[in-house]
């Protein structure tokens, strides 16, 4: 099977990847960029571990392969800090003790990223609504929904201010 | 026809394991610049066991949080932990994080004695500063005894262990003492049940725990949480498919074994009881499991409560609950 040459952004930089054409968009954020927040959780589209931010919506990257990813607009957690200051998605998270194994960690800061972008102040249902498509199995989600509507909160503040 | 129903559920747990040496150790060196080194053998998988150990030894030596730096489960170096099970590591692995701090304060006690002429047994350590239980301002601050102990050429190092008081029980009945500590707790909830489909909705959940000395609120709160997802998950979707011939599973996978999303899980209130005088290190008790024992028979007195049913295993799946309704509304009739 040939390479594929695919011409993306990611983390807010254009990159070009040369990649087997059967290669989940989840291996070369891994193997080939090396952006290992990415996890591989159940490599079926269940469980969210994998999340990014694709053309703005958060997506399961097991389930895209490398070629649909040509000239799409990629966010991994790397890209939501790039100069290692959290935000404040990230810094509600610490603040809200949401964060036990931190194995889905990533693809929920990924997630309430996206939802925040579209809706700065979301009701505990739209928050859920968002969420449900990343598991987590140590925390009950409590601090995890506590955690991002504190982020929007955060968030409107900065605006302000 | 929709039904609510209301159960409750009530556990008391032995922390550590039955009958048996359960020991723990810790090793500590407190540095010149006044941060602490601590290295245990606990694994820590997110339930916050190296937090503890950091605040117990900064509560023991009487410096801060933000000074203790802890190394994990680290076998090349870590000493011997024992399993990360059991709820038992706050409580023994706590402990000999204490043990070795008090032996690494010999030499601190030793030095501040003699820089502030004040008796060993007098010294108070406490947010940084060392000084005499009898005349507060008789004091020197912790930067100020790790350079008198550096001129005089000590370290604060220390190794400890604990191992809990077990007896070993009678092979004839199994009588004895089997643990030393004991964790309780008592979880209440409500669910709303669906009598033609079988559906079960999770609607609150009030779940008190008695954990000695609380070690971090958000800690034991996030303990709780998620220990009630997965204990209500074990009644009202989760079922692991074992083929009878092979004793294969058959489902595992995500999509066939169904845990809880934030949708499903009920508002949970966790409540953290402290009691007093128990064998933990400052009072601290294990909480891990459980979070998770009482909030199992909770859910499903809550469907019997509902429907008027009499399950006793899990899980309780929509077919036997409509099956259940339509069997006790048969008898009725």
């Amino acid at each position: 099977m040939n390479n594929i040459t695919v011409h993306c952004t990611v983390n807010h930089k254009p990159v070009t990847v040369e990649t087997a054409p059967n290669k989940r968009l989840l291996d070369v954020l891994r193997e080939d960029l090396h952006l290992t927040s990415v996890k591989e959780g159940c490599s079926e589209g269940e469980c969210g571990a994998c999340t990014v931010i694709f053309n703005g919506e958060p997506v399961t990257s097991c389930c895209v392969l490398a070629g649909q990813a040509e000239g799409a607009d990629i966010v991994t957690l790397e890209g939501i800090s790039p100069d290692g200051t959290p935000d404040a998605v990230q810094r509600a998270f610490m603040e809200s003790g949401a964060v036990q194994c931190g194995f889905c960690t990533p693809g929920m800061i990924l997630t309430a990223e996206a939802l925040l972008a579209k809706n700065a102040d979301p009701t505990e249902e739209e928050v859920k609504l968002a969420m449900s498509g990343n598991l987590c199995r140590c925390t009950g989600y409590t601090k995890i929904i506590e955690a991002v509507l504190l982020a929007a909160k955060m968030r409107r503040e900065e605006a302000r201010a | 026809m929709k039904r609510r129903g209301t159960g409750v559920g009530c556990m008391f747990y032995g922390v550590g394991n039955t009958g048996l040496p359960n020991p723990a150790a810790a090793f500590v060196q407190v540095l010149p610049d006044t941060s602490v080194h601590v290295t245990v053998g606990a694994a820590d998988i997110g339930q916050g066991s190296s937090t503890m150990a950091a605040s117990i030894a900064a509560e023991t030596l009487g410096l801060a949080y933000e000074n203790i730096q802890v190394t994990w489960a680290d076998t090349q170096v870590a000493p011997e932990g024992g399993a990360t099970s059991a709820s038992r590591q706050t409580f023994i692995t706590g402990n000999a994080v204490r043990n070795a701090c008090e032996t690494a304060m010999g030499e601190l006690k030793r030095t501040a004695a003699e820089e502030l002429n004040v008796p060993e047994e007098d010294l108070i350590f406490r947010n940084r500063e060392i000084y005499s239980s009898k005349d507060a301002n008789v004091r020197m601050s912790y930067p100020e005894l790790m350079g008198a102990m550096g001129k005089k050429g000590r370290l604060a190092v220390g190794a400890g262990y604990y191992n809990p008081k077990t007896t070993y029980l009678d092979p004839k009945d199994m009588s004895g003492i089997p643990y030393e500590l004991y964790s309780y707790a008592t979880t209440i909830l409500e669910v709303e049940v669906d009598t033609d489909t079988g559906e079960v909705t999770l609607l609150s959940v009030v779940s008190a725990h008695d954990v000695g000395t609380p070690i971090g609120n958000k800690l034991v709160e996030g303990q709780i949480e998620g220990g009630t997802a997965m204990g209500t998950g074990f009644v009202v979707t989760e079922k692991i498919d074992v083929d009878p011939k092979t004793l294969a599973i058959k489902n595992p996978s995500l999509s066939k074994y169904i845990i809880s999303t934030c949708m499903d899980v009920p508002k949970i209130y966790p409540i953290v009881v402290s009691s007093e005088g128990e064998a933990g290190p400052f009072g601290a008790k294990g909480v891990g499991e459980p979070a998770l024992i009482p909030s199992i028979p909770a859910t499903i007195a809550a469907i019997n409560d509902a429907i008027g049913s009499n399950f006793t295993t899990t899980p309780v799946f929509p077919a036997d609950i409509v099956k259940a309704w339509q069997e006790g509304q048969g008898k009725k009739s």
